[in-house]
């Protein structure tokens, strides 16, 4: 095995325990920062596919600025036990959890459709591959409409949050 | 002799002296480290940038704190610590051993855990302070790549395409440490003083990375390397003689905006005065009152390593990195001509001049300013440096869009400084009458009543 094989599986590893850990801590706080962990063992992860630019950007959006704000809510409540009461079925938690099955077999099916899955980054392309030039490029060129579209999606969801906000004061 | 004169030999003639020495054994210990295997370099840099260099800095800014905030209300300051060693024993020896003092002190204070903690956490809230800040550096060049006997020598610990975005992922994760501690700490008070200093630490990202988009428009990179020598180029030459003279484009005459907008942004993440609210040591109990010993040490320290890091990052976005504003390349080329090492020891002596003066700028500002209130800083925040930092970015597009050689640019900023430089005259010292009112509030809260009222009395 390579080194790439064993860092994967030692990345993946990662991901999958601190993910297990985020569902079975008793803690929220404790839930929240082992979801930071998953994190960066995603990053990592990308990392060992040429992807550092998404890297960097994984750590510093989600890591860095989604993850902060969840744990700034985190500790602003103060959960009990009673709120949590384990092994009740209720509907939330079962379409929640046909939601997930769901987006797990959805993932599956279009990753094995992917083109390109399985390519070996190798030669010249290792040089520009994941670059952050080689994304700015891709981005402003060829997938210039979904980038705008997501774009005014944020928009949206800005503006949704100021009149949510607006209405409650 | 008299003190100026021994200050003028100390600050020009020792402190370059030590850094000098210090980089010439950084440049050779990265050659070796190169010649022994590719990347070998990086390491030996990432050992005395990193481990020696930013963290010996930040340990001797705690004794420059204290003697520059006495210096500055006219005290004494440290002076009381002595070396227990023959002939050196009634000598204070600048405060010098306050620092060992200070150690010695932190390592041997016991280690108070509150009761009902998440154990974990709250061990992890300094680590994850400290972390981040003492990463940051990584990425800044401290200077030149030296070609030397083929090798090419890199004087970084790394070189990263996406550059600066690393800088602010890792501050960003800065936030952690002050929020864990704040809730770790089983404290009201302590969780209050991490939920002040995660929103203004929050609130201050965006306006730190906007507002430096403009000045990688004007050098179209984002590598910290690369953007050090794009400030090589002159605007204006004069003269096509051998010493090369002219205006150099540092980004400080290209984006005086995006440096003050700079500045201010980050001397919040710093959380140090005006923007210690989540601190506040004397008044208000900020997020680690519930740590002791070597744990408030490491949040103690991270602060200072941030003060450093943030020199360091001005110097080489604003202020031309390790290249001198006139005859650089005449310099460059003479001292490479007598060998790289001596060329590359001189230019990154004078990057580490250039942070140690930000460091003193930066404390001359925390002992100045009065602190902010918690909505002054927000409002600063959201509402001055956020719409600022669009509108600098907007202008500075137009601008090398309508001219890439940046001379335009460089125009606009010449007029933004001066205009600052009048708006400073401007607020300075104000008569009499007008001092009564200015106490009433603070710029642009004050309360609209306030004047009318002070009419009518």
């Amino acid at each position: 095995m390579s080194v790439e094989n064993v860092l994967f599986w030692v990345f993946a590893l990662g991901i999958v325990s601190s993910a297990f850990l985020v569902i079975l801590a008793r803690n929220p706080v404790h839930s929240a920062m082992a979801l930071v962990g998953a994190f960066f063992f995603l990053a990592a992860e990308y990392v060992l596919l040429w992807a550092h630019t998404i890297a960097v950007l994984q750590v510093l959006v989600y890591a860095g600025a989604i993850m902060v704000l969840f744990l700034f809510v985190i500790m602003l409540l103060s959960l009990t036990d009673a709120d949590l009461q384990p092994g009740q079925v209720t509907l939330a938690r079962v379409v929640g959890g046909a939601s997930a099955a769901g987006l797990c077999l959805v993932m599956v099916e279009t990753l094995s459709k992917t083109k390109g899955a399985g390519q070996v980054i190798a030669g010249e392309q290792t040089q520009v591959f994941g670059t952050l030039a080689e994304m700015g490029r891709v981005i402003y060129t060829q997938y210039l409409f979904p980038f705008e579209a997501v774009s005014l999606l944020l928009l949206v969801a800005i503006v949704g949050a100021v009149v949510v906000a607006k209405a409650r004061i | 002799m008299k003190r100026p004169v021994w200050m003028s030999i100390l600050i020009f003639g020792v402190i370059p002296g030590i850094f000098a020495g210090i980089q010439a054994a950084a440049y050779v210990l990265a050659w070796l480290g190169q010649k022994l295997f590719d990347g070998g370099g990086y390491l030996a840099n990432m050992l005395t940038l990193m481990l020696v260099v930013v963290m010996v800095l930040a340990t001797l800014l705690v004794l420059a704190e204290r003697k520059w905030s006495a210096l500055m209300q006219d005290r004494v300051g440290p002076n009381v610590a002595r070396l227990p060693i023959p002939g050196l024993s009634k000598n204070p020896l600048f405060g010098l051993p306050h620092v060992a003092a200070d150690v010695l002190k932190m390592l041997f204070k016991e280690d108070l855990v509150p009761s009902k903690v998440s154990r974990l956490m709250f061990e992890l809230g300094p680590v994850l302070a400290f972390a981040p800040a003492f990463a940051l550096f990584a990425v800044v060049p401290a200077g030149p790549a030296i070609n030397w006997d083929g090798i090419r020598v890199p004087m970084v610990v790394a070189e990263p395409d996406f550059g600066i975005l690393y800088l602010f992922a890792i501050a960003s994760l800065a936030v952690y440490g002050t929020s864990l501690a704040g809730w770790a700490s089983n404290n009201k008070f302590a969780l209050l003083g991490g939920v002040r200093a995660s929103s203004q630490m929050i609130s201050y990202e965006v306006g730190l990375g906007l507002s430096l988009v403009g000045l990688f428009l004007a050098f179209g990179s984002v590598q910290l390397g690369a953007l050090a020598d794009a400030q090589t180029q002159y605007l204006w030459k004069l003269g096509d003689g051998a010493f090369d003279l002219g205006l150099p484009a540092w980004g400080i005459f290209l984006q005086p905006y995006g440096f003050i907008l700079f500045f201010a942004a980050a001397s919040a993440e710093t959380k140090r005065a005006p923007f210690d609210v989540p601190e506040g040591e004397s008044e208000i109990i900020g997020y680690f009152v519930e740590y002791s010993g070597m744990k408030f040490g490491l949040f103690m320290i991270s602060e200072f390593v941030e003060v450093v890091v943030l020199s360091g990052v001005i110097t080489v976005l604003f202020l031309g990195g390790w290249h001198l504003p006139v005859g650089d390349a005449w310099l460059t080329a003479k001292l490479t001509a007598v060998h790289p090492l001596l060329y590359g020891t001189v230019a990154a002596t004078l990057f580490w001049l250039k942070v140690v003066t930000l460091c003193y700028v930066q404390m001359a500002v925390r002992w100045t300013m009065p602190r902010f209130r918690y909505d002054q800083i927000q409002a600063l925040g959201w509402k001055i440096l956020f719409p600022l930092g669009l509108v600098n970015l907007f202008l500075t597009g137009a601008l090398v869009l309508i001219d890439p050689s940046l001379r335009l640019l460089a125009v606009v900023g010449l007029l933004q400084i001066g205009l600052l430089a009048a708006l400073t005259a401007a607020a300075g010292p104000k008569k009499k009458a007008d001092t009564a009112l200015a106490h009433g509030g603070h710029g642009h809260d004050a309360h609209p009543a306030a004047p009318a009222a002070a009419a009518h009395h």
